[in-house]
């Protein structure tokens, strides 16, 4: 059962982690953990209760460290320990451990003007020596991508809060001139970067590609509003409505990522040896062209007709070189 | 559950294993495994004093498995004054090998900057050890709320069921094997590596290593590979790596994409005329645009996406590649 292997490894850590944390001696409020640690509140009142039951026999029968498990039901943390308690600082990251942060590292420094090379580098050095090997090889390596001089601008107004004009290219080729966008966050993905933000002529959060912005300028005297504050971002690009048709979708090994971009709510059925089904939503068909084209063949819609219908245009448009029609409301 | 049973209350493994570091560190002179047995709760509730206990020693040999792949080596040292004899080996954690190095401070930039490195994994591969890795690093302070780092989310996930197993291999030196496609002849072939460095190109995510079969480097993409990864039963770890090897097979790579040219015209006004920026090239632009590229079949799929909008003069081969694709999708959906 790896999962739950897991489960109680993540468990493990984060009692090591909090113990660290927590000897200090400090009280913190049981939501400060939950977002220091970023782990669900239920998994830090099990971890710290657990810390609480540690019990040596015949070394410390009352166990090195003490809860106020009263306090613990109000939502305070603390642990008290006694004076020959070992476990007061830090413990170090294991080689893969390391090498998952190093790898993300790597990838922060192919995003320009995030942080200095050296900085990066600094860490890079710093987790090296945190670990318990001899030989620190490089195991995971990214090629930064293109550099967009707007991406700076963008993560400058996101920084201060202050709103963005812009021209736009839609979907449909049309640019619109002096855009006014609210940022609300930065989301570098595989080939593009998208930018999260509140559009107050809509009056909703919406996600604008990097690549089909052009004049970027920080409106100095416009902070974002307070809606753009108060806006629910969720970690989809794309968040389904009930209006949303049910496509049924195949996929071979080479375009399985099709299945993590969509993440369909039930998960996919294995067809044959090597093709996967899945269902999505989609609001509108006409979208679906590009996304299963460009796969050449690795993709296909199953139901409904239109859905394959469009892709089928698609293709056919694309091979005799005729205009397409394009979605009307997709950004 | 607030009033537990003791005698029903069943001791769970983060509790056997935080109970394990405990004692380890504790007792600096070592333990027995017969003393720590006897020590730990979680082992002494089945502990029979002069019996039989072998499945419970397999269960310590276990956690201390489990302890290494969390970065806690438990040691076995034999007393200077009985020789050899590995019956009275002493266990003990060494505090240097435990304790993140007291030197190494992180200051509360440098620890956002991590942390963000590692959320750059929510939902990926690596994921489970970035939080765990990045959960203790917590506890060396609090995280600053840096402006310049607020605000974004750089993913680097991507569905690659792999990954994690190439991962471990690379750190672990083991042949991997793995089915995978020929791009061009659709000849699927069970493959044997060496594994040496993952690297994320175009998007793509690459494993680079010594092929067995080929006799050379080569790269193969993790889109490609049609079964899981495993490794190679019998096989022993292989040598570590020349650097310089892996250096010299990263750069044939780049020098191919230096030398591979693929020559695209835009139309003017369209999507693809704003993604390759002809807008900012001025008037007098032919609307062509140079392309290099890693590999042809990834290109080809960029290009699919523009449909008309793209058309491709050179190479030939490119060119097929974009159009056989649309007519397979044409025939599949018609």
């Amino acid at each position: 059962m790896p999962n739950s292997n897991f489960k109680d490894s993540d468990r493990f850590n984060l009692m090591l982690a909090l113990t660290a944390f927590l000897v200090d001696g400090g009280e913190y409020r049981i939501e400060e953990l939950v977002t220091h640690f970023n782990a669900p509140e239920e998994e830090i009142r099990e971890a710290v209760r657990l810390i609480g039951f540690t019990e040596l026999i015949e070394i410390y029968p009352r166990g090195p460290y003490q809860v106020d498990f009263d306090e613990l039901n109000q939502g305070f943390v603390s642990i008290s320990f006694s004076h020959s308690a070992d476990l007061t600082e830090v413990p170090r990251l294991s080689p893969r451990q390391t090498s998952a942060i190093v790898a993300g590292l790597v990838y922060l420094r192919s995003l320009p003007g995030l942080a200095e090379v050296g900085e990066i580098e600094e860490l890079q050095n710093i987790l090296a020596s945190g670990i318990n090997r001899e030989e620190s090889t490089l195991e995971i390596d990214i090629v930064p991508g293109s550099i967009d001089a707007d991406l700076v601008i963008v993560r400058d107004a996101l920084s201060r809060g202050l709103s963005l004009r812009c021209d736009y290219l839609n979907n449909r080729g049309e640019t619109t001139i002096g855009r006014i966008i609210e940022p609300l966050r930065l989301e570098p993905t595989a080939e593009v970067v998208y930018v999260r933000a509140f559009c107050p002529e809509k009056q909703s959060v919406r996600s604008f590609r990097l690549d089909r912005m052009r004049q970027v300028q920080v409106l100095e005297d416009r902070p974002i509003g307070e809606q753009a504050r108060s806006a629910e971002l969720n970690d989809e690009i794309y968040t389904p409505s009930e209006n949303d048709l049910d496509v049924v979708l195949e996929v071979e090994p080479e375009a399985y990522g099709l299945i993590h971009d969509f993440k369909p709510a039930e998960s996919p059925e294995q067809v044959s040896k090597y093709v996967k089904r899945f269902t999505v939503k989609i609001g509108d068909v006409r979208t679906l062209g590009r996304i299963i084209a460009r796969f050449g063949g690795a993709a296909r819609v199953i139901s409904p007709p239109e859905a394959k219908k469009a892709v089928h245009e698609f293709a056919l448009e694309a091979i005799s070189g005729k205009p397409k029609r394009t979605p009307k409301d997709a950004e | 559950m607030d009033d537990l049973d003791p005698n029903e209350y069943k001791i769970g493994k983060p509790e056997r294993l935080f109970n394990l570091t405990c004692l380890l560190l504790h007792y600096q002179e070592g333990l027995t495994k017969n003393e720590i047995l006897r020590a730990i709760p979680a082992y002494a509730e089945d502990y029979v004093e002069g019996g039989d206990n072998s499945s419970l020693e397999r269960k310590f040999e276990r956690d201390k498995d489990t302890l290494r792949h969390n970065g806690i080596m438990v040691e076995a040292v034999i007393p200077k004054y009985e020789d050899e004899n590995n019956q009275v080996s002493r266990y003990i954690i060494k505090p240097e090998t435990f304790y993140w190095p007291k030197e190494l401070k992180l200051t509360p930039r440098q620890l956002a900057l991590l942390n963000l490195a590692a959320e750059a994994w929510a939902g990926g591969s690596l994921s489970g050890a970035a939080t765990k890795g990045i959960n203790k690093l917590r506890s060396l302070g609090m995280l600053s709320e840096d402006d310049g780092i607020l605000g974004i989310a750089p993913r680097l996930s991507s569905y690659e069921p792999n990954f994690r197993e190439i991962n471990n291999s690379i750190s672990d030196r083991r042949v991997i094997q793995f089915d995978y496609r020929n791009p061009k002849t659709g000849e699927i072939l069970t493959r044997k590596l060496e594994p040496w460095l993952l690297r994320r190109v175009a998007g793509q995510w690459l494993v680079l290593g010594y092929d067995q079969m080929r006799e050379a480097p080569r790269n193969f993409m993790l889109r490609r590979m049609l079964s899981g990864v495993t490794i190679v039963r019998g096989s022993q770890p292989f040598d570590p790596v020349d650097p310089k090897k892996v250096d010299a097979a990263v750069q044939d790579l780049e020098e191919l994409a230096a030398k591979q040219v693929a020559i695209i015209k835009v139309k003017p006004n369209t999507e693809a005329w704003f993604r390759y920026q002809l807008d900012l090239a001025g008037p007098g632009t032919d609307g062509k645009v140079e392309l290099h590229y890693y590999d042809p079949y990834v290109l080809a799929e960029q290009l699919r996406e523009y449909s008309h909008q793209v058309q491709v003069l050179k190479p030939d081969t490119l060119a097929q590649l974009v159009k056989s694709g649309f007519e397979k999708v044409a025939e599949h959906h018609a």
